[in-house]
Formats: structure tokens, sequence, C-alpha cells
């Protein structure tokens, strides 16, 4: 194991109270290297989206820690301060919530670019045409509002947002699941190039081909615990744990697969 | 011009879709058009899937189906949509009434935000429930939990008094479709229901759309990207690009034969035939984006098999090519030898 970049040591958050208090995550620890895609999955409500806010600095746990560059981001009033606050993006599972609606594509994706001083003004512009032609959003859709865009094109736009601001890590809540494959392919092939060049990315994903293909590691959620976590081969190969197995076993057109092999 | 092609006439037909053209008046002479040339037929009991590019109208099609396109600005320009003798692409608001949530139930694409942020479950549901009939709201409450029960929501009686901020993602979807099936409509249009469920909910759901399906005898519209979940659950699929469907036939025969390169093309991007680390193919270059649809055909530039009259004249409509299998390619000839 390397130096880990991003890392939560047994955190825990529970929401509301008494006979209604749900305990989201529970006791969970795990760690990202840097270059290193690592991949979250398991049952809808398991706390994979509240266990990314953690890491993302946007939801303080109540108890356990987040260290980001081996310094606990809790510790004062606010999480990631300065630059660190560019280094740590968040892709939302929702994109249509996390995109304001009265501002065209491009200007929400640049306009990341400037909060962070990265470039210039035509800079920013630039810089976000390309990233979003790369992920297959022309120059006419950039400048259309969230509302004027399809599911697809939104989730991209939230995607290339959380990338100009050129984080060291990714946290990619449902990232690809509303493209077609093409424009998937064309993201994943973009998160390789930047993992190779040294980002962090942790996924979180029901489609299992992607966290298959992308990832190195896999952490299991569920009922807010990792029930199994290991080289992300070994545990689709091989899952030791029942839910983990029955997950394996539900991937649409495995059946189909085998029976084509 | 070969004499119009009509996807799809069958005496199961339940839905017959036509040269249906959406799009939004921008000004008073200014159109853009978003989708032109739908042509498809949604058959009685069956599981229709429509896939394809992010951005080709999908969304929009179904959108029409439930009188739902003011919400997007967009509206119909010309063509028809014969439900049950009545014309879809022609109702007033009076006259959608009794058909939109009755008759054609609807989950929404972006379930994750569908729901009202301020209304408790219970209450939307409810309204599902009710729609414009009275009930007392013992029954209502009654059958708000009978429908979260179907579609696997764990503790109902808590949830049902729950916003929707305070569900996960999953949790969320599975109330959009609780209320789509509340009235056990003839069809259900699900715009990516599962997108964003784990694996074990998603095969849940589809088991259970099947499940009402055949025992209400309703059809179910799927829009989905994931080629491999459409392959399991659809009977027939319709596939589209740049506004328009370019391949409508049975699920063996559009994987054992695809007559559209662009069906090919999409193909050889799955992820789950994917090796992990290797590149992934893509197709070349981007899809026209709406308002710079290039003259003939829209996946021209793309395609490995371009001749030189496919990019000239109007879009190809869908022919059948096959016993009711329709492509919108001039060359389906060339696609012949990949596979016999
Ligand atoms: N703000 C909140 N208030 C109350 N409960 C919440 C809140 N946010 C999340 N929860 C609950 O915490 C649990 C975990 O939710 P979370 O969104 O993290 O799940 P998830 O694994 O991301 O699920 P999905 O795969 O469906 O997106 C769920 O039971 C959810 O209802
Ligand atoms: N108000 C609008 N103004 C301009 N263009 C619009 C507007 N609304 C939608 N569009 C465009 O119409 C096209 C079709 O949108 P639609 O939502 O139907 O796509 P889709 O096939 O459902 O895509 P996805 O798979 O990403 O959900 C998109 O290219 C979108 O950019
Ligand atoms: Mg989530
Ligand atoms: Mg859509």
């Amino acid at each position: 194991m390397g130096d880990a970049l991003i890392e939560a040591r047994d955190v825990s958050v529970t929401f509301g109270s008494g006979s209604r208090a749900v305990r989201a995550v529970r006791g969970v620890s795990l760690h990202i290297d840097q270059g290193e895609a690592v991949g979250i999955v398991g049952e809808s409500g398991s706390g994979k989206s509240t266990l990314a806010r953690v890491l993302a600095g946007l939801q303080r746990p109540d108890s356990g820690e987040v260290l980001f560059e081996g310094e606990n981001i809790y510790q004062r009033g606010k999480a990631y301060r300065g630059d660190k606050r560019r280094l740590v993006q968040m892709v939302f599972q929702d994109p249509y919530g996390s995109l304001n609606p009265r501002i065209i594509a491009l200007s929400a994706v640049s306009e990341a670019v400037r909060v962070h001083g990265v470039g210039s003004r035509a800079d920013a512009t630039a810089r976000s045409l390309e990233l979003l032609a790369q992920m297959g959003i022309s120059e006419r859709d950039a400048k259309k509002k969230p509302r004027q865009l399809s599911g697809g094109q939104r989730q991209r736009v939230s995607v290339a947002r959380a990338l100009s601001a050129q984080p060291a890590v990714l946290l990619a809540d449902e990232p690809t699941s509303a493209i077609d494959q093409s424009a998937q392919a064309q993201l994943l092939n973009l998160f390789q190039g930047l993992l190779d060049g040294g980002l962090s990315i942790a996924l979180v994903s029901h489609d299992l081909g992607v966290i298959r293909y992308l990832t190195q590691r896999v952490y299991v959620m569920k009922d807010g615990e990792f029930v199994e976590s290991g080289p992300t081969i070994e545990v689709f190969d091989n899952p030791t744990q029942d839910y983990t197995k029955k997950l394996i076993a539900s991937i649409p057109g495995r059946e189909l697969r085998k029976a084509r092999t | 011009m070969s004499a119009n092609p009509v996807p799809g006439v069958s005496p199961d037909s339940l839905v017959e879709i036509r040269d249906l053209v959406i799009g939004i008046q921008r000004t008073r002479k200014d159109r853009l058009i978003i989708v032109d040339s739908a042509n498809f037929d949604i058959r009685r009991a069956e599981t229709l899937g429509l896939v394809g590019e992010s951005g080709s109208g999908k969304t929009m099609v179904c959108r029409s189906l439930i009188g739902t396109l003011k919400r997007r600005s967009a509206s119909i320009f010309a063509g028809s949509i014969i439900f049950d003798g009545l014309d879809l692409a022609n109702l007033d608001e009076r006259q959608w009434r009794p058909v939109r949530g009755n008759r054609i139930g609807y989950v929404p694409q972006s379930a994750l935000t569908g729901p009202n942020p301020v209304m408790t479950v219970g209450k939307q549901l409810g309204e599902a429930v009710r729609r414009n009939r009275k009930r007392k709201d013992k029954d209502v409450r009654k059958r708000g939990m009978e429908l979260l029960d179907l579609v696997h929501i764990r503790r109902p009686e808590v949830v049902y008094d729950q916003y929707p901020f305070q569900l996960s993602g999953g949790m969320r979807q599975r109330v959009m479709i609780a209320a789509a099936i509340a009235q056990d409509p003839d069809i259900v249009v699900a715009d990516e229901p599962t997108t964003g469920l784990d694996v074990t909910v998603q095969a849940e759901i589809m088991k259970l759309l099947q499940e009402i399906r055949s025992e209400f005898n309703m059809s179910v519209v799927l829009v989905s990207h994931d080629l491999a979940l459409i392959d399991e659950v659809c009977d027939r699929l319709v596939v589209m690009h740049a506004g328009t469907c370019v391949e409508v036939g049975t699920v063996p025969d559009v994987a054992s034969t695809p007559l559209h390169p662009y069906t090919i093309a999409l193909n050889r991007s799955r992820i789950d035939i994917a090796t992990p680390g290797a590149p992934l193919v893509t197709i070349k270059g981007n899809p026209p984006a709406v308002g710079e649809w290039p003259p003939g055909c829209r996946f021209a530039e793309r395609c490995d098999l371009v001749q030189e009259d496919c990019a000239v004249g109007r879009n190809p409509a869908l022919v059948e090519v096959r016993p009711a299998h329709w492509s919108a390619c001039l060359h389906t000839e060339l696609l012949g030898g990949s596979h016999g």
C-alpha cells in the first residue's frame, strides 16, 4: 500500500434520532492512494452517497475522521480551506440539483476554473469548451441552460465542472449512469488518461461493468458498512460474502454472456 | 421514396406513432426541430426498449406520450400518436386528464429530483392514488402502503411520512414507480427507471414491471442506456440517433442482425464486453447537435461504411429490410457480409 492521499477512519453518520434514526454510515474506513481508482458499490440506501459527501467535506461525521494529505479536514470549522477546496471535487448523483438552473453549461464549467484561479477568463472558456468536447458536448449545447439539456448532457456537464478545477481527488457519484455506451466509453477513456496523470478517483456506481473496468480496488457496502473489499477482479471473480455474490449474480446479461462464451 | 413504411402494423398495436415531429417554437418564424420522423408502434403487453444516443430525443418522445412536452418548452409540430381511437398528438389539456396517469403511467427520467421536495411520500402517492376520484383517506393510505410494498420499500410506514431528501436515490426512484402504477395503466413509460438503482434492486424492479405487465396486460416502454438490460427484458427495441428512429425490430433480430451502422457501433462500445485497462471503443467524432443536423443521414460523418449518396438529400426513412425489422440505412447491403 502506498501513501493514502485521502483516508476515512472509522467514520459514522446518523440522520435523525430516536425510533426514526437512520445509521447511514457505521464505522467505515477507506483509503485512496494517488493515481488510484477505487469503487464503492452496494445496495441502494446503503450509505454510498453519504460516505462520498463525508469525503468531500460536505457532511461532518458523528465520529471518526477524514484525512486529506495527512490532515484531519473536519478538525476546524470549515472542511477544506484554500487550495484544498479545489483539490477535492465531487460529482453529485443528481446532476439536475447540483447545476444552477440559470447559468449556461459553459459558464458553470468555466466559472469553476476561474473560482479556483486556474488561468484567465479566455483560457477558462477555451479549456472548458475543450473539456466538454472531449465528452461529446458540442459548443452549441454548451451554451444551453440545464433544463435545455438532456439528462446525459447534464451529467457530463457536472463531470466537466468538477474536472475543470484540476482536482487531485475526484469523488464521482454515478457519473455515467445517464449516458449512452459510446459517450460512456469516451468519458471512461478520459478518466483513464487522468488516472495515468495521477488523479485519484472514488467511483460510486451501480454499473458493475464500469467498476470492473476502471477501478483497482472495490469496497462493497451494505447497511452502512463495508461487507467486503479488495482488488476489484478478485472480489468480482471470487466474492466471499453472500451479499457480494448476490450483487454479482444480478448483473444484467450475465447469463447471456456466459452462454455465448 | 418508398411507400410510407409503417413499422409494426400489427393487430396487437396499442399505440401507433407516425412521422412525429417535436420541437421548440422559439419565435413566430423560428422553429428548432428536436425530433423528426419518430416512427414506431407500442404493442399490447410488450416491453419495448428505447435506446440510443444521449440527446437524441428519447425523453421528448416519452413526454409526447403523456402530454408534458410543454414543461420542456416543446410541442408537437406534425405527425400522430394513435392510442385507442385518440390522437394523442392533438389532445387539449381537458382531454389529457383521463389519459395521463390513468391509462398511461410515467416514470420521469429525473426520478432523483422527480418527487416534489416539499411533499411527503404519502402525500404524493395519495395524489396518484386519488387522481380525479374521491376516496377515503384511510383507503388512500392503505393503497399507498400497498404500492410501497409492491416496489419493495422496507419500512413503508416510516417512508410514507418522509420527505424525498430523506430517501436515498434508489428509494426515491421506487416511489416514482409506485406512483406510476397506482392506476393500473395500460402503458407505463419508464424513462431510465433503474438508472441509479443497484443491480439487485434493478433486477427486482424489472421483475416487478414484468409481473405487473403480464398480470394486467400492460405495455412497458423502457428507456435505458444499459444494452444488456434491454437484451434481457425487452421484446422489441427502437434505436434513436439525432432525432430519428434509425432501427426498429425484435431484440433477437437486432442482436443477431443489426441493420444500422449506428446500432453496430453502439454495441462495440459496450462496457460489459471490455477488457479492464484497454482503451474503450468509441464512435469517432461527436453526434451532431440539435439545430446542426447535416443533410442526408445524420450518422454519415461518423460511419465507417459511408457512401457518396449518404450525406445528401433528406434524412433516410425507415424501410422494412427484413420481415418486421426496419432500418433507416441506405446501404444495408454493405452490412450483410459481417453477419451473414
Ligand atoms: N438528509 C437525510 N436525512 C435523513 N436520512 C437521510 C438523509 N440522507 C440520507 N439519508 C438516509 O441515509 C441512508 C443512506 O443514504 P445514501 O443516499 O447515502 O444511500 P446510497 O447508498 O447512496 O443509495 P443509492 O444507491 O440509492 O443512491 C438512506 O437510508 C437514506 O434514507
Ligand atoms: N429547451 C431546449 N432548447 C434547446 N434544446 C433543447 C431543449 N430541450 C431539449 N433540447 C435538446 O433536445 C435534445 C433531446 O433531448 P432529450 O432529453 O429528449 O434527449 P434524450 O435522448 O432523452 O437524452 P438522454 O439519454 O441524455 O436522456 C437534446 O439534444 C437537448 O439538448
Ligand atoms: Mg446514492
Ligand atoms: Mg432522456
